[in-house]
């Protein structure tokens, strides 16, 4: 309807387009007119059928029957737009056929919503509203929102519509009317009227409409001209401001603010270092669009067509990577980046460093709350959250309560939530919909293992220093310095691209003279330390020689280059883990390819280490912690002993950490075996007590129970051994069960069962992961008839002891039955101990039998029985007392009834 | 079921087989109602915590022979939980402090003034005190010895102690002095012969005497070896017939394969190797101590005459390092390093130092 107006106000402009589309137009039916007046209309009342120039070209794809969907509807409403803007600029829509494929699935709510207010808002600024939509239109993901916008800005403003300019205030009459209509007639091109009836559920829209209209109301509670007033008013204040501001920085400003401060980068453009750095973050924090805001912002996605590239789960955030670890050196700007790019997101930033407390605790009471919600108090954007200096975080360990820890339950649990939830309703906690960047300094550090697989990380690096020196001189050029781009260079140079300690020593230097030149600078930085410590920065320069060009970067003469106790010192001492150190020392100086050939610097350096070792124990179990301050002196002597110019990087050798891990496994079976021992000789009245001390049970017990539980037998049926393979088994099985020594069968990766020892013993034959050549590896078929012997003796036993309770029970009672005695006796060492589990009552004469014709005890019937028969008899029992039976052994006696009566 | 070293351990002084002397005076000193405290030490496997138990039977009967055996938890200072196995009976109790390494005074401490404290009740008892017997003494901490030696003296009319040690050496002499010494020799080779014959005619086999000599060789007086030996040879070939060999463990072997790797060649990247193996037996819980000492003493057996001094010189000044140092890889690396060297200079016939 809305639609038919506009054609009819730009008159033959229009009539071209048919005239260009394609022969399968014929089949489209025309349309016809049916409203003039309702352009309001538009939104609700879809049953409108109409075809414009720019479905026309769409004919190919679309079939030539009506559908009455919101599409059609949206693109009605698009061409609107245009034709109300101006009559030469029709075709705008039809440019790129993708722009209709976007428009295909939005909705109509926000549309309509926007249309309105931007409608009225826009009404001071028509050439910008102009401007929205021009660069747009091309775009290909153009959407109806500025579309419909720009119509009615345009709408109001534009003098042609002169008599649709009132029709904000005609509309309520037009839309009551609009919606006693049933149905809308159209004609197709061959002329057949076509009535189209109208969707009745649309009707629901119509709250809506005049929802939109009374908020009109509200977004002009302030009124237009006031507005305006105040507009003028501001920009009279600035204007006013501006020159008095110019002498303020001269002045006034330098003792406010840090030049750090004044000059931080406050838009994406500003920002200096790697594109590909403040790209990539960006890309990341994009990625959330879909999520946070919508479809609005997510435009590059659908000009790329590459929705399937980002990886999106169900509420549209990245799969895994739901966090960003930005890392980097300190004073690159990494806390700049995120905040300016969170800024330019359109996000309000929620920041935690490391004054703030960062205890596990945080995370459920700040920071958990704050991104459900999805935005700050008082603030309409929503939220980011920026947690600084995360490395300073709790973290490591493998406690649950640490901050890493739960910040990454937080991120990962929701999906786990999320299949809860449809279950549990809507009580369940919300997933957090909102990015979060960490920042660090060291990416390796390791209190962030376990952030690591969960984050996107992007580095920063120091960038080239030419970019730095050019930053610095447009500072210096507003700050009214002179100075020399060597001078700066070398600022640099010293401070490794540490953009704030430039600025800091700038504003140093400027507090004392207008010009900047080398000596000042070296003199300001005289001392600086190093700024980026770490393990293997180190160790490199333990290992390396200063390189040429930092020497001349610091300005050092050959014989301050030459002293290098005190720098390594310093070095060493910043980083503060002298034991990883020393380990990295220990592992890389064999390495060297320098001839040795006695081995003479082999040996000072081992002298070194031991006395290394020597005070770092005296350190730690004597307490004495004023050692601490030599002890990084006692590592400098590897510079002395294995600098090499050119030598390979020193890489960190994993072997010492390695070995710590496989000895802290080994040590916990050990300490299960010695746990087997302990409940073995608790059975055995203390017989295997004596291995349990340490040194016996690593090197004696443990070869050699291994090669004892290891005889040769044949995989044959338990019932079918030869006499002595069969007392072997026995002794075997017994050692074992008494051990608590099992086979746990366990099945492989390749899919093939096998038995493993379980407490593992075995690995204590395993040398470089070879088996000694003496123990015959047990074959599956014997130790899958151990295991069953080891299991039914087990049982056995525990149905003994279950037995051995009850006897004690009964002659407690004076039972004068011996005959059951030789019965109870424990089975004979034969495998089938666990008999009595499968007692039968066979009700013939014979001695019962069980399936294999081997008889059963009765005892546990008997005995059953017979227990109920004494208590019948009841003749005479005595009860006695055992009163604190234990180590103290103070009052033993069996104590009679009778004198406690 | 058990092993048969424990199996036929003997229970009674009367059932040792070899140091008769000793177990002779060990009677008269269970008899004379004035028992001392008491120090036994001597090698491994040499019989200490037999002989200890035949004279507990000899003081207090068959009652010790009830033994119980639980867990303690003591409490540190810092709130750190310390479990303490205990094994006891009514008349004493078994503890083995250095299993809690630093902390063993405080189980020292606690313990020992909790059962000093209690006087024996039980009238029937044959001794008016209770023994307790700390093994691996020479474990013991500084720290742990000094709370003893008052300890000791205090509490006598109580408490008897009993004190389980390797050697002497590391205990200080206010204990020495305190206790009745009481040395163990590891047995000869015949006594060990006796005992490999009676086990083996108590289980029901023969034993061939040359595959007992074989044993007894290779325990090298160590008594529970030999037994472990016997029961692992037995299992692994039930005749005992044919080509045996006698298993040595694991570690030892692999010890072996180091020194001849020292031996064959110095250079850095041989450094490297043994490094490695030097991790692996590390890794398997082997004290580095005891592998120093395997070490060194296959290195000695294949260097020159006038090498071997130094090279054990060398191997007892890094244990020493080793003990009081906490990074037992650097120090046994040194003395690979200190060996090497050693062997070169030895091998090019003159002293290299200052040569590059």
């Amino acid at each position: 309807m809305a639609v038919f107006l506009s054609n009819g106000l730009l008159g033959g402009g229009q009539q071209k387009e048919p005239a260009t589309e394609p022969s399968t137009s014929a089949k489209l039916p025309s349309f016809v007119p049916t409203d003039l007046l309702n352009p309001i209309e538009e939104d609700t009342s879809t049953s409108t059928r109409h075809i414009d120039p720019a479905d026309a070209n769409q004919g190919l794809s679309e079939p030539p029957t009506f559908t009455l969907d919101k599409d059609s509807m949206t693109e009605s409403r698009s061409f609107v737009s245009n034709g109300l803007l101006s009559g030469a600029e029709p075709v705008d829509t039809n440019q790129d056929p993708s722009a209709r494929i976007s428009m295909l699935n939005t909705e109509t709510t926000p549309a309509s919503r926007s249309f309105v207010s931007n409608g009225l808002l826009s009404s001071t600024e028509p050439i910008e509203a102009n401007q929205d939509q021009s660069p747009q239109t091309p775009a290909p993901n153009t959407e109806t929102t500025p579309a419909s916008h720009s119509f009615v800005s345009n709408g109001l403003l534009s003098n042609i519509a002169s008599s649709t300019s009132s029709f904000p205030m005609d509309r309520p009459p037009q839309a009551s009317s609009s919606t006693l209509r049933f149905n809308v007639q159209a004609r197709t091109f061959s002329g057949k009227a076509v009535y189209i009836r109208k969707k009745s559920k649309l009707l629901t829209n119509q709250p809506t409409q005049q929802l939109s209209s009374q908020k009109i109301g509200k977004l002009l509670d302030v009124p237009i001209h006031r507005l305006m007033d105040e507009l003028s008013a501001a920009t009279a204040a600035r204007l006013a401001a501006l020159p008095s501001r110019e002498i303020d920085t001269k002045n006034a400003a330098p003792e406010d603010t840090l030049l750090v401060d004044r000059y931080r980068p406050r838009r994406y453009v500003e920002l200096i270092g790697s594109e590909r750095v403040a790209r990539d973050t960006m890309t990341w924090v994009k990625m959330w669009d879909w999520c946070v805001f919508g479809r609005k912002k997510g435009k590059k996605r659908a000009r790329d067509g590459d929705e399937e590239l980002y990886d999106d789960d169900e509420y549209h955030r990245p799969r895994d990577k739901k966090l960003l670890l930005l890392s980097g050196p300190p004073g690159l700007g990494k806390t700049t980046l995120a905040h300016v790019i969170a800024r330019q997101a359109g996000y309000e930033v929620m920041e935690i460093n490391a004054s703030d407390a960062r205890s596990g605790q945080i995370v459920d009471d700040r920071i958990k709350p704050t991104l459900e919600a999805g935005a700050t108090i008082g603030s309409k954007k929503p939220v980011l959250l920026i947690i600084d200096e995360i490395d300073g975080a709790t973290g490591a360990g493998d406690s649950s309560a640490t901050f890493i820890h739960k910040l990454v339950q937080l991120t990962q649990q929701k999906s786990k939530k999320k299949r809860n939830g449809q279950k549990n309703g809507p009580e369940v906690k919300k997933p957090i919909l909102r990015p979060i960047i960490c920042i660090c300094n060291d990416h390796n550090a390791a209190s962030l293992a376990k952030l690591r697989p969960y984050a996107y990380q992007i580095r920063m690096s120091r960038p080239a220093d030419i970019h730095t020196v050019k930053r610095l001189r447009t500072i210096c050029d507003a700050e009214g310095l002179k100075a020399e781009t060597r001078a700066l260079g070398t600022l640099v140079g010293i401070a490794r691209g540490d953009l704030r300690s430039c600025l800091n020593t700038l504003q140093f230097i400027k507090s004392r003279s207008d010009e900047v030149t080398e000596a000042m600078i070296r003199r300001a930085t005289a001392g600086t330390r190093e700024a980026d410590n770490t393990i293997s920065s180190v160790l490199n320069s333990l290992f390396n020689p200063m390189t040429r060009k930092r020497v001349k970067e610091l300005g050092l003469t050959e014989d301050q280059e030459g002293r290098y106790v005190s720098r390594l010192s310093q070095e060493i001492d910043a980083v503060g883990k002298e034991s990883s150190i020393a380990t990295g020392c220990f592992a890389h100086y064999a390495n060297l390819r320098q001839l040795d050939a006695n081995f003479s610097r082999y040996e000072k350096a081992n002298e070194w280490l031991g006395v290394y070792d020597y005070m770092t124990s005296a350190m730690y179990s004597e307490g004495e912690f004023a050692l601490s301050q030599y002890i990084p002196y006692l590592l400098i002597p590897f510079h002395p002993l294995f600098q090499e110019r050119g030598s390979a990087r020193v890489e960190r050798s994993q072997a010492d950490w390695e070995h710590s891990q496989t000895r802290r496994t080994n040590e916990e079976i050990f300490k299960s075996l010695a746990g087997c021992i302990r409940i073995a000789s608790g059975k055995l009245g203390g017989s295997y007590r004596q291995f349990m001390s340490s040194p016996v049970l690593e090197t004696e017990f443990a070869p050699y129970l291994n090669r004892i539980i290891s005889p040769p037998l044949r995989p044959v049926n338990s019932q079918i051994v030869r006499p002595e393979e069969r007392t072997l088994l026995t002794r075997l099985v017994n050692i074992m069960a008494s051990l608590e020594l099992r086979f746990m069968q366990e099945r492989a990766e390749d899919g093939q069962l096998t038995y493993r020892l379980d407490p593992p013993i075995d690995v204590f034959v395993n040398y470089d992961g070879k088996r000694a050549v003496d123990i015959t590896v047990t074959r599956y078929a014997v130790r899958h008839i151990v295991a069953g012997e080891v299991e039914a003796k087990l049982t056995g036993q525990r149905v003994d002891i279950v037995e051995r309770s009850k006897p004690s029970f009964r002659s407690f009672f004076g039972s004068s039955d011996k005959s059951n005695a030789p019965s109870r006796t424990r089975l004979g060492d034969h495998a089938d101990g666990p008999p009595s589990k499968r007692i039968k009552v066979d009700l013939a004469d014979k001695p019962p039998t069980d399936f294999f014709g081997r008889p059963i005890d009765l005892t546990k019937i008997t005995v059953a029985n017979q227990a109920h028969q004494k208590k019948h008899a009841a003749k005479c029992f005595k009860i006695s007392y055992r009163f604190a039976e234990g180590n103290s052994a103070a009052v033993r006696r069996p104590v009679k009834l009778d004198s406690f009566l | 079921m058990s092993l048969w070293v424990d199996q036929y351990r003997p229970r009674s002084l009367d059932d040792l087989h070899y140091h008769q002397g000793l177990s002779a005076r060990l009677r008269s000193l269970a008899a004379s109602g004035d028992f001392p405290h008491m120090l036994f030490y001597g090698p491994s496997g040499a019989g200490k915590k037999t002989r200890i138990a035949c004279t507990l039977k000899e003081l207090f009967g068959p009652g010790v022979e009830k033994i119980k055996i639980d867990q303690r938890i003591f409490l540190t200072p810092s709130k750190r939980k310390l479990e303490v196995n205990l094994v006891q009976s009514n008349f004493h109790i078994e503890i083995t402090p250095s299993e809690t390494g630093n902390y063993d005074r405080i189980v020292i401490q606690e313990l020992l003034k909790e059962i000093a404290q209690t006087q024996q009740v039980d009238l029937n008892a044959k001794q008016r005190f209770k023994v307790v017997i700390i093994n691996e003494a020479d474990s013991l901490s500084r720290d742990a010895q000094a709370a003893l030696r008052r300890t000791m003296e205090k509490y006598m009319s109580n408490m008897r102690i009993i004190l389980c040690a390797n050697s002497t050496s590391r205990l200080i002499a206010p204990i020495r002095s305190r206790c009745l010494l009481m040395r163990v020799a590891a047995p000869d080779s015949d006594a060990m012969g006796t005992v490999l014959d009676y086990v083996a005619r108590r289980v029901g086999f023969d034993l061939p005497p040359d595959v007992a000599g074989q044993i007894v060789e290779d325990a090298a007086g160590n008594m529970r070896k030999a037994l472990l030996v016997l029961e692992a040879l037995k299992m692994q070939s039930p005749d005992l017939s044919g080509n045996l060999s006698i298993a040595k463990p694991d570690w030892e072997t692999y010890c072996h394969k180091v020194a001849d790797l020292i031996v064959q060649e110095q250079t850095p990247a041989r450094v490297m190797e043994v490094r490695a193996k030097f991790y692996e037996l590390l890794s398997h819980c082997i004290p580095p101590t005891v592998i120093l000492k395997t070490v060194a003493e296959r290195v000695v057996e294949r260097v020159d005459e006038a090498l071997k001094a130094d090279i054990m010189h060398w191997a007892a000044f890094y244990e020493v390092r080793m003990r009081v140092g906490s990074k037992k890889i650097f120090h046994l690396e040194a003395w690979v390093v200190k060996v090497m060297s050693l062997y070169k200079q030895f091998f090019y016939g003159m002293d290299l130092t200052g040569f590059d």
